[in-house]
């Protein structure tokens, strides 16, 4: 069931994806749905489950833009990683804890493609620091809005977050 | 199986590590083949393949919306541009009328003044107000009057003859006596002989001429002038048309006239100031 509901998610990311590349293709620089769908789905805690969405995710996202193949992948498992590593531990629960969990996601995220492209391609993403910056504050915002809709009226807590993580 | 199930949650260090591994090896993979020129892997294009429905239909989705949109806003815009052009019809048609009857009015008035120009005489133009053919005494009243320069007995006509006299005159309007009024008679001739009558109107709308010879040459069809000798008609303004001559009682012929004028269409005219022959010649008897 909790696959089904990531499948779900993540179809509605691609969907997004797919809205905004065809109408407001500048908007894809502000706003990452997947890795809202990765923070949410990490928040749980769940370390191996957060591992195979962040590859999913990364692939989904991938073979529908212009990087690098595993590119996305890579930057979404480490994201996933981080978050629910910290979720196994600490518990974080609420729509503030999960905000800043995907601020740092988004910059972690961000982090990691950078120097992935500067490694593989030998390039320089113009604007960095710009882009990062604005994408955590989109991103963020409307991940928390997501969230709190979430919670507002589906009762839905992220996935795996009723069960406590047993200790690592 | 439990064992290594039970493994892998205690090592997620060691699991990340590997899929990352995994992950780095696919993107040189993919970067070098990029460089080669195979832009995309066969896992990149299976999973491009299995998930392309979602960016397809979501991009018909939003072209149909966006044409359904667009169309809407056209019909919108239609509806707005339906109802101006139909404002817009509407008073060009009103101008179209108006520059019609301006044209026409310019037409009758050309061909009014041109006609007044034949006449030595002097001649004013005046306007038909108020016209009655039904009645026993077939008049038209005219918007000039004495203070027109208009007189009893003044010759009205207009470009296709001869309409009547005036009988009546005030200030500022003038009674006009038609000539097919059966109490007004007209001295006239027959152009293509010559051979004088006297024009009288009957009570059909038409006229007859009278006291012309049985044995004169009347053929239907020759026109009818005036002859200038009554006193009041000028000499030469058409009167009418012969259409039927026939042998009449006594000495004269039944001589049937056609008017040349359209009594039932008659709006500008022309008001010819006759000279008047005085009464006491007129009475004088040696």
């Amino acid at each position: 069931m909790r696959w089904l509901r990531f499948v779900v998610g993540l179809l509605i990311a691609l969907t997004l994806h797919s809205l905004l590349d065809s109408f407001y293709p500048n908007a894809l620089g502000f706003f990452d749905p997947y890795v809202i769908l990765v923070v949410y789905y990490s928040m749980g805690g769940n370390i191996l489950g957060a591992i195979i969405a962040g590859v999913a995710a990364g692939f989904v996202q991938d073979a529908f833009s212009l990087a690098v193949f595993g590119l996305h992948a890579f930057s979404l498992t480490v994201c996933a990683y981080a978050v629910a590593y910290i979720n196994s531990r600490l518990v974080l629960r609420g729509t503030l804890f999960f905000g800043a969990c995907l601020a740092g996601a988004v910059i972690v995220n961000e982090l990691v493609m950078y120097i992935l492209v500067n490694i593989l391609l030998r390039q320089r993403i113009e604007m960095f620091e710009q882009e990062m910056l604005v994408k955590t504050v989109f991103t963020t915002l409307f991940g928390m809005v997501v969230y709190q809709l979430l919670l507002l009226f589906l009762r839905e807590e992220p996935i795996e977050a009723v069960q406590r993580p047993t200790g690592w | 199986m439990a064992a290594s199930a039970d493994v892998i949650p205690r090592r997620p260090t060691l699991l990340l590590i590997v899929v990352l591994s995994l992950l780095f090896l696919l993107m040189s993979f993919s970067s070098r083949t990029r460089v080669v020129g195979e832009t995309r892997t066969l896992f990149e294009r299976t999973v491009m393949t299995i998930l392309s429905p979602v960016p397809t239909a979501v991009n018909w989705v939003g072209t149909t919306a966006s044409d359904m949109y667009h169309g809407y806003l056209d019909m919108r815009r239609s509806v707005v541009e339906n109802a101006l052009l139909h404002r817009q019809l509407a008073r060009l048609t009103a101008e179209n009328l108006k520059l019609r009857q301006s044209a026409a009015d310019l037409r009758r008035l050309r061909s009014l003044l041109s006609y007044s120009d034949q006449f030595s005489m002097q001649t004013s133009l005046a306007q038909a107000i108020m016209l009655d053919t039904s009645g026993p005494f077939k008049s038209v009243i005219i918007d000039r009057g004495s203070g027109g320069g208009v007189e009893i007995n003044d010759t009205v006509v207009n470009a296709n003859g001869l309409i009547g006299r005036v009988v009546l005159t005030t200030k500022d309007m003038a009674k006009v006596q038609l000539m097919i009024d059966n109490n007004c008679s007209v001295g006239a001739l027959i152009e293509r002989t010559r051979r004088q009558g006297v024009v009288r109107g009957n009570d059909a709308g038409g006229a007859q001429m009278f006291d012309v010879p049985a044995l004169a040459d009347v053929q239907a069809g020759d026109t009818v002038l005036t002859a200038g000798i009554d006193g009041i008609f000028p000499k030469g303004i058409p009167v009418g048309t012969i259409v039927q001559a026939q042998k009449g009682q006594n000495l004269f012929k039944s001589i049937t006239v056609r008017p040349t004028v359209d009594f039932g269409n008659i709006e500008e005219v022309i008001v010819i100031h006759t000279r008047k022959i005085p009464p006491e010649i007129v009475r004088y008897a040696p």
